[in-house]
């Protein structure tokens, strides 16, 4: 993206301009910035902001911190106060437990997986090969598909009697991969990672433009080999999108609904692919305790927020 | 944000033949294009196989399943689940939802985005500061409260202001309007002003026309995400005639497929449907996913 | 260039300030119960009942211009609880809802969602006389009725004739009264290859499972105990005992499935019988050659009919209704006996109403299937209506799953658990 405009006619020097502002507009310009307008602009954004993200937020802390549940409207229950009773009942429920688990195990296939692949992909797809357009399109496929489209793939290739079980005959898992306590998961893992690593490939490939190919010809000239091409040059050259890419997946992993809610019916079999997000729903929504999904979505928030400071101070000793 | 990300591709075609001319030409690349294919492979398979499946009057999940078999062949999988959903219907309240949600974005996302890179007001960084929060708090932690204040506050089950109001402006796109923003040389900027351009027309006429890339770009990250939801509209529609596609696809999937007469065949006839306008936008707008430009969108 | 900004905005404002004081209060009950006028009612999207649905709005609507109904089917979800309890969240639930479960009832009080039938005059008086004796199961712990037992789908054992001939197994009168013959004839269809397994309930751990392959047994068990009585739990007993080792016996000897099956396995020939209603009697005819057998029980039964349960789904009056008094007439208009000949007729089901093997006996005359249905119909017990009785299910099923489907407990430990914890949902005390 290039500035081509040509600039307009240049009068001389602002003082001139700022001498001839009366004092109280220079006031007023002082305590509102230099463009107030700016507060208009940004007003509607910042209503949006106030109205469908900031009092939901302050409504979730609420509902986590009383006793609440959801009544036809006109009707008043007592919302008692009850502390951290329910944020108690969150870390103490196994069904909870098992769904954080799962998460862990999701991440543990998904965030290597997804790190190598999307780096050595891009890596490949940097440099002067024909059909980079092709190629290209065909990796961002998978991302911009509606999830619940490629799910209706997956489900059919999963089947029981699907593909990925025909082809490998007698060596597929009995019972089949998304009904399966030990694949379940891992089945849901390797699809996410497949789904969005077209993403983390764009993402890596801006990161190798900034690496001076002044290292790679030095490399070279040593008579390093390929492989030790990438891990001396490529890997540390593009640590900081590494960080961001993995902050990226493990906000995704966290946040998981769609897949645990169809590919595996709403928790999987003995709860084995249930995700903390699916039972926010389950609980708030289907079961009418929003003060216990409150507390377990805060809970998520907060480790989320909690894995991003981390990285940010990770990446600051590391700059 | 570093000197690189505003790189022009003649700069990268560049590097690329430096880079090229280093190794053994003819070993490098030809491993490089069969990693390449295997993986072009790998994200494809999923979708011919969809369009595959869909066609198929039996299901025939074997290895020969792969292959068309013309003798196997039928539409009527996609007239089974127009039947049940409802496909045209379904496709306008998706594009009603996603085109809504554009034109919100579209007006007020750069606006936003103008006013935090360029305008210096009370104010501003508090605004930033909840923008990044915005993008940092997953969605799911707020649906219930928002069903609450939607649904039952504001009236607005059932209907489209409903489904497009928690996404009406996109953070992610007002990010990228103000990386771009950001971008351009101040001297425009100043010299516009002494000239007595009121900001609006900045904007309009010089800022926006320099990045109108980005507003692509922006416009396409914006596309995805209500194309494909499928949470928000599914608890705040319980009206089939309101449904956008990816919740109609949902309940049959979950509900009905298993009385179709080839199930499998129906839902990935839906999901074909579903997935056909982001692949055809992908493929028509490709250039615009340019590394250069996400990237910085997102790593600044 | 602020103007038009300033404008937008305003009217944004304005829009939001509006609409917000809109969602406000409920309805006023003493003027509503005396309103007519149009109301919307939900039926299930099970084909033949919303074909008996139509039919019955179309006529009302002929004879009340004034009071025009217009129904629908009820929005997919995951349940028709979660969709029925958003619903009733966001106050744009309907008058009546033609499905609505016994189990969520309790729930949809505690919300305040529902409109006591004895409001009306008359209200008890009529359901009373409609279904007898067995009504007052239907009462909450307050005395009223918040639910008119509409009908039920007494469970029994479905067999595939045709496999228990390949199997070499009587098709007239097949050996599954006590557990120990049951298990018998189930590992015979198994291991002659007739089947590949012997019985397949739904292994999902959703609430209602429990009501397809537990609790239908323990109905015949125990001769017709619920599973809370007197806000206690029952069955951490023998009988409950013997019901889990019975299931835990099927699972761990893979005559039943485990994992998640996509569609009907007993429509399908995957599962040689199913335990199942009247209902589905429609969808095997031509499809499957079925027979219908009692429950089993450890020790054989020699009672006539065999308890069972009920799988009922009734009708409820929702507090969002405006015109109550429309609502009500044309809840005792659906419910007549015309109507109730109707909804036996065109979906097989058993309308909640006293003695209808006499008033229907033409019916039956011509479709001897549904007879023992209609038997049975008379022994159902009914699921608890007590606080928190989702819960009390989600509880039960949770236990099951793990020691009897998957025998990772011993159901001992499993289900005594599940009793104490079941105990104090049940006083409305329990924590989620």
């Amino acid at each position: 993206m290039t500035s081509t405009a040509a600039p307009r006619k240049h009068q001389s020097g602002g003082d001139e301009s700022a001498a001839k502002e009366s004092t109280a507009r220079r006031f007023g310009r002082a305590a509102l910035g230099r463009q107030p307008i700016g507060m208009i602009f940004g007003a509607p954004y910042l209503l949006f902001i106030a109205v469908l993200f900031a009092y939901p937020l302050g409504l979730a802390v609420y509902m986590s911190l009383h006793r609440y549940y959801f009544t036809a409207p006109g009707v008043n229950v007592p919302r008692p106060w009850v502390g951290l009773s329910n944020y108690d009942a969150v870390f103490s429920d196994p069904a909870v437990r098992q769904a954080f688990l799962n998460v862990l195990i999701f991440l543990v296939i998904n965030v290597p997986l997804t790190v190598a692949v999307s780096l050595l992909l891009a890596t490949a797809l940097n440099a002067a090969i024909p059909f980079r357009a092709f190629f290209r399109t065909s990796f961002l496929a998978p991302y911009v598909t509606a999830s619940v489209a490629m799910i209706g793939v997956f489900l059919f290739i999963l089947s029981p009697t699907g593909i990925a079980s025909t082809v490998l005959g007698p060596l597929a898992p009995v019972p089949s991969w998304l009904v399966n306590q030990n694949w379940a998961m891992p089945s849901i893992a390797l699809y996410v990672t497949w789904k969005g690593l077209g993403f983390y490939i764009l993402l890596y490939l801006a990161a190798l433009q900034g690496v001076p190919k002044e290292l790679y010809e030095a490399a070279a000239m040593d008579g390093a080999s390929w492989w030790h091409r990438l891990l001396s040059v490529t890997v540390p050259g593009v640590r900081q999108v590494t960080t961001l890419v993995t902050l990226l997946a493990v906000i995704t992993g966290a946040n998981l609904f769609t897949e645990p809610y169809l590919l595996t019916d709403g928790g999987g079999p003995n709860g084995k692919s249930a995700s903390p997000v699916l039972q926010i729903y389950q609980t708030g929504i289907e079961q009418n305790h929003p003060d216990f999904a409150s507390a377990l979505g805060i809970i998520l928030v907060i480790g989320v927020l909690l894995i991003a400071g981390i990285q940010q101070l990770v990446q600051r000793r590391q700059a | 944000m570093t000197k690189a990300d505003r790189a022009t591709p003649e700069v990268t075609a560049r590097s690329d033949s430096v880079t090229a001319a280093l190794e053994p030409r003819a070993s490098r690349s030809w491993w490089r294009l069969i990693a390449l294919l295997f993986g072009a492979l790998v994200f494809l398979f999923p979708f011919y196989y969809m369009v595959i499946g869909s066609l198929q009057k039996t299901q025939n999940t074997s290895l020969s399943g792969v292959l068309p078999n013309p003798g196997n062949m039928t539409l009527h999988n996609y007239g089974e689940i127009n039947v049940a959903i409802g496909l045209g219907k379904a496709i306008i309240n998706s594009g009603i939802f996603t085109g809504g949600v554009l034109l919100v974005t579209l007006v007020f996302g750069i606006l936003a985005g103008y006013a935090l890179a360029r305008l210096s007001f009370r104010g501003r960084g508090l605004l930033f500061a909840l923008m990044m929060l915005v993008l940092t708090v997953p969605f799911q932690l707020l649906i219930i409260p928002l069903y609450v204040l939607i649904a039952r506050n504001y009236g607005l089950a059932n209907s489209y202001l409903g489904m497009i109001a928690p996404f009406a402006i996109n953070s992610t796109a007002v990010l990228i309007f103000r990386q771009y923003f950001m971008q351009l040389p101040a001297e425009l900027f100043d010299a516009a002003r002494i000239d007595g351009a009121s900001e609006l027309k900045v904007l309009i006429h010089i800022a926006l026309p320099l990045v109108r890339p980005a507003v692509l770009t922006a416009m396409l990250l914006t596309f995805i995400g209500p194309w494909n939801e499928f949470l928000w509209p599914f608890l705040i529609t319980k009206e089939q005639g309101l449904q956008p596609l990816a919740v109609a696809m949902a309940n049959y999937i979950d509900n009905v497929a298993a009385t179709a007469s080839n199930p499998y065949g129906a839902i990935l006839a839906g999901s074909c449907v579903l997935a056909a306008p982001a692949v055809a936008l992908i493929i028509g707008f490709q250039r615009y996913f340019v590394s250069t430009n996400i990237g910085s969108g997102v790593k600044g | 260039m602020i103007k038009p900004r300033t404008r937008i905005a305003a009217a944004l404002v304005l829009t939001l300030g509006v609409a917000a004081c809109g969602g406000g209060g409920g309805v006023s009950a003493r003027t509503a119960t005396d309103a007519y006028g149009p109301i919307t009612i939900w039926y299930s999207n099970n084909a033949t009942e919303v074909a008996w649905g139509e039919q019955m709005v179309a006529s009302w609507n002929k004879g009340h211009p004034g009071q025009q109904v217009s129904g629908q089917q009820i929005p997919a979800g995951q349940s028709s609880e979660e969709v029925i309890g958003a619903a009733i969240t966001a106050g744009t639930e309907p008058c009546l809802i033609y499905n609505t479960s016994p189990a969520s009832v309790p729930d949809f009080e505690k919300q305040g969602g529902l409109v006591p039938l004895n409001d009306f005059p008359g209200g008890a008086a009529y359901i009373e006389a409609r279904t007898g004796p067995g009504a007052s199961v239907y009462k909450s712990p307050d005395g009223l009725y918040y639910q008119l037992p509409w009908k039920s789908n007494p469970v029994m054992i479905f067999y595939n004739k045709k496999e228990f001939a390949k199997a070499g197994i009587s098709t007239t009168n097949p050996p599954l009264s006590t557990y120990s013959q049951f298990l018998a004839t189930a590992r015979k269809l198994v291991s002659s290859g007739a089947a590949k397994y012997a019985i397949y309930p739904s292994p999902s751990s959703e609430f209602f499972e429990a009501w397809y392959d537990f609790y239908p047994l323990y109905a015949a068990e125990t001769g017709g105990k619920q599973l809370v009585e007197n806000n206690k739990a029952t069955f951490d007993s023998a009988a409950g005992q013997a019901v889990a080792g019975f299931w835990r016996q099927l699972y761990a000897q893979n005559l039943a499935g485990d994992e998640s099956y996509n569609g009907d396995p007993f429509a399908d020939g995957t599962a040689a019988m199913a335990i199942v209603g009247p209902w589905a009697i429609a969808d095997y005819q031509g499809v499957v050659d079925w027979g219908v057998a009692p429950l089993p029980t450890s020790q054989g039964n020699t009672l006539d009919t065999i308890p069972t349960f009920s799988d009922a789904k009734n009708i409820a009056m929702y507090a969002s209704c405006q015109n109550r008094a429309t609502a009500w007439d044309f809840l005792k208009y659906s419910t007549s006996v015309a109507e109730d000949g109707k909804l036996l007729a065109m979906t097989g089901q058993m309308p909640m109403r006293q003695g209808i093997q006499q008033l229907y006996a033409s019916y039956f005359k011509a479709n001897p299937a549904y007879t023992e249905f209609a038997a049975e119909a008379a022994h159902v017990i009914e699921v608890p209506i007590v606080p928190n009785s989702v819960e009390i299910w989600q509880a039960f099923r949770n236990a099951w799953s793990d020691s009897v489907i998957f025998g990772q407990e011993s159901p001992d430990k499993a289900l005594g658990a599940a009793a104490s914890q079941i105990n104090q949902l049940v006083t409305g005390n329990g924590e989620p």
